[in-house]
């Protein structure tokens, strides 16, 4: 056996898994579910210790816990924020598949809790850069429209940034919106936007619990380069029938949940409209009649207990944009447009032992766009978008009471149909595709959390990835100066291997535990992207399509090195937080300066691949309990990209590098009926590509005036070498909470979007202003003060 | 409660729906090297459309169009022939272009004796006084006639919106066109910035088949409409193109376009044009 052979790097890992077994004492394990008393929703992260709390655990993401404990110890306690504590006597019960229900605090004196983590997490776990907020605090949340949205509410954390006001696009740590893994119970969501991008597609009313992992991302997890977005969405309640919903301005929600079989399974179904093309319509002018746009969206989760080892869910999306546009000069004239995300995923929770967890998935997901043109001499009908297929499953092994293993499969597969156009004018017919592409991504990981001893934790993996791309498939070579095939194809046999890319990402995350209040952490993460968003707009669009990798389109590549500083103040009631990153990145892509996107067969010819870089520094502090909590966070950063065919091949700021951002959050529980969130943002204005000349092009001499007439085309020397002007804003909002009874609650929802009316930049334009002989620059911005009132129900 | 609440979420949306706001705004950019910039054309068919015009650019903020022309170039263009795979341009054959209307228009270079020829190679050639000089070649493809023109009113009615649809037939080669279309009753393109409007497009999608071209924005009853449909080279679509985009770009997702230039020495194009010219009057007789 040699040091470097694969042999012998399997029989130190397996050794590893061995020794764990074998250096295992005598204890106990105890195991089982924790859940809501009235709902019987499981409750993740909940704390499971014992009296002395010499030894722990929490529930993980489906509820589930399993603790090894000396075989004399009599009773347990498990705590969730926002519940009564329960303890819990081990004498004479069965010590697997414990069912924990806890009750609820007294809801009139409850405070508002920013998440639920457990009260020292930040400090103990050996996560870093991660952030959760509960369905409830981002119910809370001021927000434009009065309309609650994960992505936004996101946004206010340190290292993640917005888009802007129109864009539900995030920004972390230097990666770009398509450098986000955005999941649904599990289901990539590709496209999260509603309204062209002004609001996510997640329905708030469906949402237990939202994750976000900006870095330090552990071995099961993978796929993008920055970050994960994980959206759990509620299991609906197995004790009694419930509806609640909400009218805003702009759209309603209604949800019903109840009991298949109580206490054994449950159904939630949660739909959500726009209607300002309802209320418009009497408005609109005869002549704009028959134009509309509206969204909406459904959300369907099923979930069943079969019993005390196995939970099965089932849960679904489906969610459409739809834009009616008919011409008000030519009424033959018909544009109809339509794009949305459907998901579909059964989840099977299945445990093999007390201290062996599973939870295997299969996942449909698709993105689809749908675009019907009409004229009176014809029309055309344009379709694109891409079908995911995806199996994985997850295994926990509570192996030792030091060791928690973590090991699992994914596999999916990905059918991109990037354009099919039919059609006609008059008598000639059109009838194109752009060729289908299909590819196998596959995905195997092992990471073991190792609590070394008291002060020193390590969570340390390996994923291996592999991307395949597959015929049937015809490549046309294209002559790259003309941008016309060569003549040169080359055809593909169904299942033939086009572009192959295997790659390991190692993972560790460390904690060194100095007191009980604080902590530092390190982590090494690199991970690999396999697919692209094709997009020049840089917010993302219905039209942006996904690309696979393919020979010419390495796959994406970052490394992100971080250390951080840990410190809880005042019994675990402040958190606080610094934090360094370092991330390079490599293959990024970029587009050719104004490169044609749409129905292309050669988009790999306008494509250019260079490097990236950030780099920064976090700061957060957050208080979790009392009537005034919240929290503010800052962020010093730096992100650049290079290219060689961009700007002369010199670095240049990313077009959302932020030097400075800074947030606050405070929530205040006035009284027993009045909650009240201020929020504060402040960001470097982003970096912006303005021209730095024109000239005068397209000349003629009107016959007759005799004055010229040409137009002006814009010329550019570097990219992004200005600043807009910096973001910021202020919101209140405030809930009342006008009945609550057993039986009916509703509150109102009153929030001020921008209260200081700050103009905030949206995009720069420039006009000539001929009696000065100059041209003046104009910022348009998009919200000004925007009162909004939201009624929300429950019974 | 119920109808107040949305009788004001309907003002309320409808205000938000169209609430977005402008400003001016100072801004700083320093002005960046400056440059050379050439339109030259030629044709076959109008002699008014054989010209080249030499400027530079401007500083972003100060658009004044008099600093812009260069004047005292020597400007040649040659036609050349294809022998085989090659091109030959003869110096005798070289015509001059001369500014004849500097003191009106100052950077226009016209000639009286050139006229194109379909299907020839043209080499343009420009010296400054100051020892600048400018290369390019375009070549005049064989133009398409425009075959029929069809227009109806809609609604039906007279003193109404007007919309039409022309034919060519593609032929099975690449072809690449530039359609200008003006209205009025002066028929004859003084520069093709007279047009009114222009549209550059390929025959990716539809090849070696009658060809139809439809307007989406109408005309009015009476309207006088000449066409002028030309095939040009692939590499002065590719710059007038990117021209469309570079001209038309703005707006919160816009991104900076770089025109693909086919000269060298300076922005711009030399475009050789296969041209056919039509009129119709949106009339019923």
């Amino acid at each position: 056996m040699f040091p470097n052979s694969p042999k012998y790097i399997l029989f130190l890992v397996f050794s590893c898994f061995f020794l764990v077994q074998a250096v295992k004492g005598q204890n106990i394990t105890i195991s089982g579910y924790v859940k809501d008393s009235t709902n019987g929703e499981t409750l993740i992260g909940a704390t499971v210790k014992n009296k002395e709390s010499t030894i722990g655990t929490v529930t993980n993401g489906y509820g589930y816990f399993s603790l090894s404990i000396p075989p004399n110890t009599k009773q347990i306690i498990c705590s969730y924020i926002g519940f009564e504590p329960r303890v819990i006597n081990l004498n004479g019960r069965k010590l697997s598949g414990l069912q924990i229900a806890l009750i609820p605090e007294n809801r009139e004196v409850k405070e508002v809790v920013i998440n639920s983590d457990r009260m020292d997490k930040n400090v103990r776990s050996t996560e870093m850069s991660r952030i959760e907020i509960s369905g409830e605090k981002l119910k809370s949340l001021p927000v434009v429209f009065g309309e609650p949205d994960v992505l936004k509410a996101i946004t206010l954390m340190p290292g993640i940034k917005s888009g802007g006001e129109a864009s539900t696009g995030f920004y972390v740590r230097g990666g770009g919106p398509d450098q986000n893994l955005i999941l649904m119970d599990e289901a990539v969501v590709y496209n999260p936007s509603h309204l062209f991008g002004f609001l996510s597609v997640f329905n708030s009313d469906a949402v237990k619990g939202i994750e976000v992992i900006k870095g330090g991302m552990p071995a099961n997890y993978g796929g993008r380069l920055s970050s994960i977005l994980n959206v759990s969405m509620r299991e609906g309640n197995n004790q009694d029938f419930k509806y609640s919903g909400g009218i805003g301005l702009i759209s309603s929600r209604l949800t019903a949940e109840g009991p298949i079989q109580k206490g054994k399974s449950s159904f939630l179904i949660s739909g959500r409209r726009t209607y300002i093309d309802v209320i418009a319509k009497p408005f609109i002018p005869d002549d704009l009649a028959g134009n509309s746009y509206y969204f909406y969206d459904l959300n369907l989760k099923l979930n069943f207990i079969l019993g005390e080892k196995d939970r099965l869910f089932v849960s679904g999306y489906f969610g459409r944009d739809i834009l009616d546009f008919k011409s008000p000069t030519n009424r033959a004239v018909n544009f109809n447009l339509g794009w949305g995300n459907s998901t579909a995923t059964v989840r099977w929770n299945h445990v093999f032992s007390p201290k062996l967890f599973s939870n295997t998935s299969v996942m449909f997901n698709r993105y689809e766009l749908f675009n019907d043109f009409k004229f009176g001499a014809g029309g055309f009908s344009v379709r694109s978008g891409l079908v995911d297929w995806n199996l994985k499953s997850d295994f926990t092994w509570f192996a030792h009471e030091k060791h928690m293993v973590k090991y699992g499969f994914n596999y999916t597969f990905h059918t991109f149909t990037p354009g099919i156009l039919a059609g006609n004018i008059g008598s000639t017919n059109i009838n194109e595709a752009i060729n289908k592409q299909y590819a196998h991504e596959y995905a195997l990981y092992m990471l073991d959390e190792w609590n070394v001893n008291q002060r020193i934790s390590l969570n340390y993996g390996l994923r291996a990835v592999a991307f395949q791309l597959v015929g049937p498939y015809t490549q046309s070579e294209f002559d790259n100066n003309t941008g016309l095939p060569n003549g040169n194809t080359k055809s593909y046999r169904a299942g033939e291997t086009m572009a192959f890319y295997p790659r390991l990402e190692p993972r560790v995350n460390a904690n060194y535990l100095i007191n009980e209040v604080s902590s530092i952490k390190g982590s090494f993460t690199q991970t690999y992207q396999f697919l692209h968003l094709a997009t020049t707009s840089g917010a993302q669009f219905p039209l942006d399509l996904w690309v696979p990798s393919s020979r010419l389109i390495k796959p994406q590549m970052a490394q992100q090195y971080a250390l951080g500083y840990f410190r809880n103040l005042q019994q675990n009631a402040y958190e606080t937080s610094a934090e360094i990153y370092y991330k390079p990145m490599r293959n990024q892509i970029e587009f050719k300066p104004g490169a044609n996107l749409f129905f292309n067969q050669n988009l790999e010819n306008e494509m250019v691949f260079g490097e990236g870089l950030s780099y920064g520094l976090e700061l957060f502090l957050r208080k979790k309990t009392g009537r005034l909590n919240g929290w503010v966070g800052y962020t010093w950063s730096r992100t650049t990209r290079q290219f060689d065919e961009l700007n002369n091949g010199k670095p240049y700021f990313y077009r959302y590098d932020r030097t400075h951002d800074f947030s606050l959050l405070l929530s205040y529980q006035i009284n027993k009926k009045w909650n009240a969130n201020f929020v504060f943002v402040y960001g470097t204005g982003n970096a912006t590509t303005l021209p730095d000349s024109r000239y005068a092009y397209r000349f003629g001499i009107d016959p007759q005036t005799g004055e010229p007439q040409f137009v002006f085309v814009d010329r550019y020397s570097a990219v992004n070498s200005y600043r807009m002007p910096a973001y910021h804003r202020a919101d209140i909002s405030f809930t009342y909470l006008r009945k609550q009874t057993k039986k009916f609650e509703s509150s109102w929802n009153f929030s001020i979007y921008n209260i200081y009316n700050r103009a905030n930049p949206y995009f720069i334009y420039f006009l000539p202003d001929i009696p000065s002989q100059t041209v003046k620059a104009y910022m348009v911005y998009l919200f000004p003060i925007l009162p909004s009132v939201q009624w929300n129900f429950k019974f | 409660m119920t109808k107040n609440f949305i009788k004001i979420a309907s003002i309320l949306a409808l205000v938000i729906s169209f609430s977005a706001c402008e400003k001016e705004i100072k801004i700083d950019v320093p002005m960046s090297k400056q440059e050379l910039v050439v339109e030259a054309s030629i044709n076959q068919l109008s002699i008014n459309f054989n010209y080249v015009i030499l400027s530079t650019t401007l500083d972003y903020f100060n658009p004044s169009l008099s600093l812009a022309a260069v004047r005292g170039a020597e400007v040649y263009i040659t036609e050349g022939d294809i022998v085989g795979t090659d091109t030959v341009f003869n110096i005798e054959d070289r015509v001059q272009f001369f500014d004849y209307v500097d003191t009106i228009f100052p950077g226009i270079y016209l000639s009286g004796d050139f006229r194109g020829t379909a299907e020839k190679p043209y080499k343009l050639e420009v010296f400054l006084q100051d020892g600048r000089s400018i290369t390019g070649t375009t070549y005049i493809p064989k133009p398409k006639t425009i075959d029929s023109v069809h227009f109806w009113l809609e609604p039906n009615k007279v003193y109404t919106n007007v919309f039409f649809y022309m034919n060519w037939l593609d032929g099975p080669e690449q072809d690449n066109y530039r359609l200008t279309l003006k209205t009025g009753y002066f028929p004859i393109l003084t520069g093709w910035g007279t047009g009114t409007r222009f549209y550059t497009f390929d025959d990716s999608q539809i090849n070696n088949q009658p060809r139809p071209f439809l307007n989406f924005a109408p005309y009015k009853y009476n309207d006088t409409l000449h066409m002028y449909l030309a095939t040009i080279g692939r590499r002065e679509f590719l710059f007038w193109d990117s021209f469309r985009s570079a001209a038309n770009n703005g707006g919160p997702f816009a991104t900076p376009v770089s025109v693909k230039s086919n000269v060298e020495g300076a922005i711009g194009s030399f475009t050789g044009y296969g041209l056919t010219q039509r009129s119709v009057i949106f009339r019923e007789d």
